[in-house]
């Protein structure tokens, strides 16, 4: 009733007068705090199942630096249900948000049913509840739904805690490792070893194969390989050398280079009919293609007018549109999942850096601060973009979100990482 | 002949009248005004001239007596200055216009420093979501107490973003007070405070 009369107060003296209007523009550069309350366990079930179900939930979110946690010392009670749930407790801790929950068991078989809720502090709201079965040997699966649920619930994003990366270690001076693991680098698979370099994967959109490119024959050749089996394919394009394959959209063919007598070009390879269609034809060196989200574009590095430039092509018309002109080396494109803007690698002054630009607009956004950035790959929600970088002679994995609050480095591997690849999404 | 006599004495004055008429034409005084003499007196000058003014002309007694003294001194130049002193007069009804401008704009100054600190404020507090491609904005109106409470507050044009939206509400739950408009006179509070917008913007990180 109040809000009612709060309204038309609002309407009526809005008709009256001008209202004045305060603009904000700018957020703050706090993260939200998020308090990870131990899980509750039913009688006859492990304690400990609670709380590593929170902690591994809690894991998953602080991934990316995006969220600050409340310390477990530092809460006032563990509620695992509503009822015992008080806003007072965690208002006073400078709380945001809070994850409870609950584990009960379903049978003797190890099957549990884990409830959980998540609630907004400021707004004295639950937001989130839900339940999940499965089982005591997967906490750590079911841990991931629960934190891509809340992830999406506080942020709008999809949560991203169950894909995958690629990425390819160089732990000597002769062996090179196609390696996928865990987002968060746990799970860790040697897909292939080779004493000849290995550059360029990319994800198939299923996320059952990836193609890369290996020189074990003297020449850059690309192949296909089934993660489920292991078996490797080779395209069989005509050209001298074979690199940089990008996967479609569809998932029906494949943007590559193929050099006839040393010039790389663009082309497309369908995988059905394994045929070659030509997409650029230039003198100048013309490499990485990447596809537009929807799969009418590509973007791709050419140095046709001097220095190394980015391009788009419209794969139906052929129409060619340059993209950057600001800077000499500009390379390694790849659009967003929206498909407005593209980041890529921005040479300035001896610095390589990752950068971000709008299609339609000129300005270019440096994101990184170290000075020997390469191969970036986004999110597929769009927010974060892993890089590969330089410690001395050690390459590693960095990151950053586009906000730029959080910039962090993926843990060590034994050798240096090159080239990471991010998963789609599991459909 | 009689008729004759009126006639020509009708037309002398007649004559006499029109002449007369012409030169009362001619002694009207003219107005010396040179467009390039003339100045324009901004509010501000007006605050440094009135300063000035009362330094230089303390009183209009002191004036008369100085001007006496002048006259006394036969000194033409001081009786220069003073004939400007009228002048300066005429423009009281201009000084007042200005002063006025000036109070409008002090109003002013207050209001855009009380909404710098408000925009300050929620800045500091509201987590914006990440990664907004799109151009979002969403209008939050508020209810104010004379003391600053916050007495209600509600999104009258949210945005198509959930979390966009649900980041304001955040934000506008961790506010209780704008102390901040505790030094306002309570006529600019009534007017531009007790009931405003805050308008929400996202221009997008990638801009």
């Amino acid at each position: 009733m109040k809000k009612i009369f709060f309204i038309i107060g609002f309407l009526i003296s809005n008709n009256v007068f001008s209202i004045l209007e305060i603009e904000i523009l700018k957020g703050s550069d706090n993260l939200s705090k998020i308090a990870f309350v131990p899980f509750g366990v039913e009688e006859n079930i492990k304690e400990v199942y609670g709380s590593k179900i929170s902690k591994y939930i809690q894991e998953n979110l602080l991934l990316f630096g995006e969220f600050e946690n409340l310390d477990k010392a530092e809460m006032l009670s563990y509620p695992s249900s509503e009822e015992d749930f008080y806003y007072r407790d965690w208002k006073v801790l400078g709380v945001d948000y809070s994850i409870i929950g609950k584990v009960n068991s379903i049978n003797s078989f190890g099957s549990l049913s884990i409830s959980y809720s998540l609630f907004n502090i400021n707004r004295r709201i639950k937001i989130l509840e839900g339940e999940i079965v499965g089982n005591e040997d997967n906490l750590k699966g079911i841990s991931k739904i629960i934190s891509n649920r809340v992830y999406e619930e506080i942020t709008g994003l999809k949560g991203i805690f169950d894909t995958k990366l690629a990425y390819v270690i160089n732990s000597n001076s002769d062996t090179y490792q196609m390696c996928i693991s865990d987002i968060d680098g746990k799970n860790e698979q040697i897909l292939f070893t080779s004493s000849a370099p290995i550059m360029s994967p990319d994800w198939s959109p299923d996320r059952k194969k990836i193609a890369y490119v290996s020189f074990e024959n003297g020449l850059a050749e690309i192949f296909i390989q089934d993660l489920s089996s292991g078996k490797r394919e080779s395209i069989q394009a005509l050209g001298m050398t074979n690199s940089a394959p990008v996967w479609s959209p569809d998932g029906k063919s494949i943007a590559l280079v193929v050099s006839f007598s040393g010039n790389p070009d663009i082309f497309l390879y369908s995988i059905r009919k394994k045929r070659l269609i030509r997409l650029t034809d230039h003198y100048g060196i013309d490499t990485e293609p990447s596809w537009s989200p929807d799969s009418k574009k590509i973007i791709f590095t050419s140095d046709r007018s001097g220095s190394p430039q980015l391009y788009e092509i419209n794969t139906q018309s052929k129409r060619k549109k340059r993209l950057t002109r600001d800077g000499n080396y500009n390379a390694r494109g790849r659009y967003f999942p929206d498909g407005k803007s593209i980041f890529f690698v921005h040479g300035n002054n001896g610095r390589f850096q990752i950068a971000t630009k709008k299609i339609t607009s000129r300005y270019i956004e440096t994101l990184t601060s170290t000075s020997l950035d390469e191969s970036p790959t986004i999110s597929p929600n769009g927010n974060i973009i892993i890089y590969a970088t330089k410690n001395g002679s050690n390459g590693y994995l960095g990151g950053i979100t586009l906000d730029g609050k959080s910039r962090f480095s993926l843990p060590l591997k034994n050798g240096s990482v090159r080239e990471p690849a991010w998963s789609p999404l599991l459909n | 002949m009689m008729n004759k006599v009126l006639t020509s004495l009708n037309t002398f004055f007649f004559v006499i009248l029109s002449v007369s008429i012409i030169f009362s034409l001619f002694s009207i005084p003219k107005l010396d005004v040179e467009e390039t003499k003339s100045t324009r007196v901004n509010f501000y000058e007006v605050m440094q001239q009135e300063e000035k003014s009362l330094k230089t002309y303390p009183s209009n007694k002191k004036l008369k007596k100085e001007a006496n003294s002048t006259y006394e001194n036969n000194d033409k130049r001081e009786i220069d200055n003073i004939s400007k002193i009228p002048k300066f007069e005429i423009n009281k009804s201009h000084l007042k216009n200005e002063i006025s401008k000036i109070k409008l704009s002090r109003e002013r100054k207050d209001i855009l420093r009380v909404s710098t600190i408000i925009q300050n404020r929620i800045s500091s507090i509201w987590i914006k979501p990440n990664s907004l491609s799109d151009t979002l904005s969403a209008k939050v109106l508020i209810n104010l107490a004379p003391s600053g409470e916050i007495l209600n507050f509600i999104m009258t044009e949210p945005s198509t973003n959930k979390s966009f939206n649900d980041s304001i509400l955040s934000a506008m739950n961790k506010l209780s007070f704008f102390e901040e408009i505790l030094v306002l006179e309570r006529k600019l509070f009534e007017e531009n405070f007790r009931n405003f917008k805050l308008v929400f913007k996202s221009s997008g990180e990638i801009d």
